[in-house]
């Protein structure tokens, strides 16, 4: 590697972070908007305007910044500052509006499973560092609900891999290999339905992730007000506030990554800007469509489960999801082979 | 001493890869960004005054050792909900071999159907 390589990477990695912290914090934002209005729809309610988070974190920055006596300052300070951080660092390896990640050959599936984890670990951390009873429980729940949803999650990221790796593709966690090749353009009938399966569980996973209802019992403001967010205001919160924004974004960006990672400028031929331009909102109106499913839909249908309930919910209904969906999977791959079975895209007419 | 090269190669792991260092470059990048955005905010607080106190919804705040939640309770929620499975596995410790060996044969059947098969072994 040259030095001209080496600064072309390092410039493509400073301007693309600089960017898209802005496009993550500014659509993170707006999505949160967007899942306020509609949830307060669902319930009857006007609800607040869209641009109400903004305004949100506007007032967070006029709020005093208290830490509390209990607390171990400096990890009080650093844990929201940590999880944004990590937050905005996933971006770089997600395709976004239909371009390849920006850092393709630097990090695959496995590196986003990891980095997933951060912004939860930070707030664990900031939850223990907070020295209130309240925020101790709230982390503690925090760290039994992450335990419980990575498993199921596990399932179904090895699920599709392994699946490509059938197909002879040889990077099988690379998102570039993934997106060039969505899950549903090689299955047949019964690999259509374990994709179905693990869709679903993947939607059940996010609001686990992103700790929204039914799965927010580590903040559960009417029982432990706030739980590991109760010690914290003014700009700290704002950037835990800002974290769960960005996150949502990420999270919403996995799913379409994983499940629905077309395009419609190869559909109308278009080329250019103009191509440049229609998917960008192509993939904003999927991830809007993802988040009003996984986080809307489910939080203003279902109530808050307890500790031990989400804990129940990820280890046995959603992991025996995930595997039957691997399994079937597995079928399918065995019965295209031995019945000689086309891909259900190819019987539609749509591959 | 390791060569400055391969400091800048990206690690492979035969299916994985990932670059520690385009990593670290972007953490550095997004901690500059995200601390501009938090110094637009409000820094003071009332040191020592009431505010600083833990919120309790009010109740008194007993001594530290008694506020705090155990290491024991870390992870309620598992060790709660699990202990069905705890109590099924004592109860599968019956102590008969034919036991045993009628779970073996059933696991060996489920991983028949649900693996052996679908991978094309037979």
């Amino acid at each position: 590697m040259d030095i001209l390589q080496i600064s072309q990477t390092a410039l493509t990695v400073i301007l693309g972070t600089i960017g898209l912290a802005i496009f993550g914090i500014i659509f993170g934002l707006f999505y949160k908007g967007v899942d306020r209005k509609l949830s307060a729809h669902m319930q009857g309610r006007i609800g607040p305007p869209i641009r109400q988070p903004f305004r949100d974190v506007r007032k967070l920055f006029v709020k005093e910044n208290i830490v509390p006596e209990n607390a171990i300052s400096w990890i009080f300070h650093l844990a929201p500052l940590f999880g944004l951080v990590a937050t905005i660092s996933i971006l770089l390896y997600l395709p976004i509006g239909g371009f390849n990640p920006l850092v393709i050959s630097s990090g695959d599936l496995i590196l986003i499973l990891y980095l997933l984890i951060l912004p939860s670990l930070a707030m664990v951390v900031g939850g223990f560092s907070s020295g209130s009873p309240y925020a101790t429980v709230g982390a503690q729940r925090e760290m039994a609900t992450m335990i419980a949803y990575e498993f199921p999650l596990a399932i179904i990221i090895i699920s599709m891999a392994w699946r490509l790796s059938m197909e002879g593709v040889r990077n099988v966690f690379a998102l570039s290999s993934i997106t060039s090749m969505p899950i549903w353009n090689f299955v047949g009938p019964l690999g259509f339905i374990g994709g179905i399966i693990l869709l679903l569980a993947l939607v059940l996973v996010t609001p686990a992730e992103l700790s929204k209802i039914p799965f927010d019992s580590p903040e559960a403001e009417t029982e432990i007000a706030g739980g590991l967010l109760t010690e914290y205001s003014g700009r700290n919160l704002a950037m835990f506030y800002l974290t769960d924004a960005v996150k949502t974004l990420v999270m919403a960006s996995v799913i379409v990554a994983l499940f629905f990672p077309y395009n419609l400028s190869p559909l109308f031929g278009l080329e250019s800007y103009l191509a440049f331009a229609v998917d960008i909102i192509f993939y904003l109106v999927k991830v809007l469509l993802v988040v009003l499913f996984s986080v809307t839909l489910i939080r203003v249908a279902i109530a808050r489960l307890k500790i031990d309930q989400i804990v129940y919910t990820y280890w046995v209904p959603i992991t025996l999801l995930s595997l039957v969906g691997l399994i079937f999977l597995m079928w399918d791959q065995t019965f295209m082979v031995n019945f000689d079975i086309q891909p259900v895209f190819q019987m539609l007419g749509l591959a | 001493m390791l060569p400055f090269e391969s400091l800048l190669k990206t690690l492979q792991t035969g299916s994985g890869f990932w670059n520690p260092l385009v990593w670290i470059v972007a953490i550095i990048v997004a901690l500059l960004v995200v601390l501009i955005i938090r110094g637009f905010g409000k820094k003071d607080y009332k040191k020592g005054t009431s505010q600083t106190q833990a919120f309790l919804s009010g109740n008194p705040e007993y001594d530290k050792e008694r506020m705090h939640i155990k290491g024991s309770n870390v992870y309620w929620g598992f060790s709660e909900i699990l202990n069905w499975i705890i109590n099924l596995l004592k109860k599968m410790h019956t102590g008969n071999v034919s036991d045993y060996v009628l779970w073996f044969v059933i696991i060996i059947a489920i991983l028949f159907l649900s693996i052996i098969i679908p991978a094309g072994a037979i």
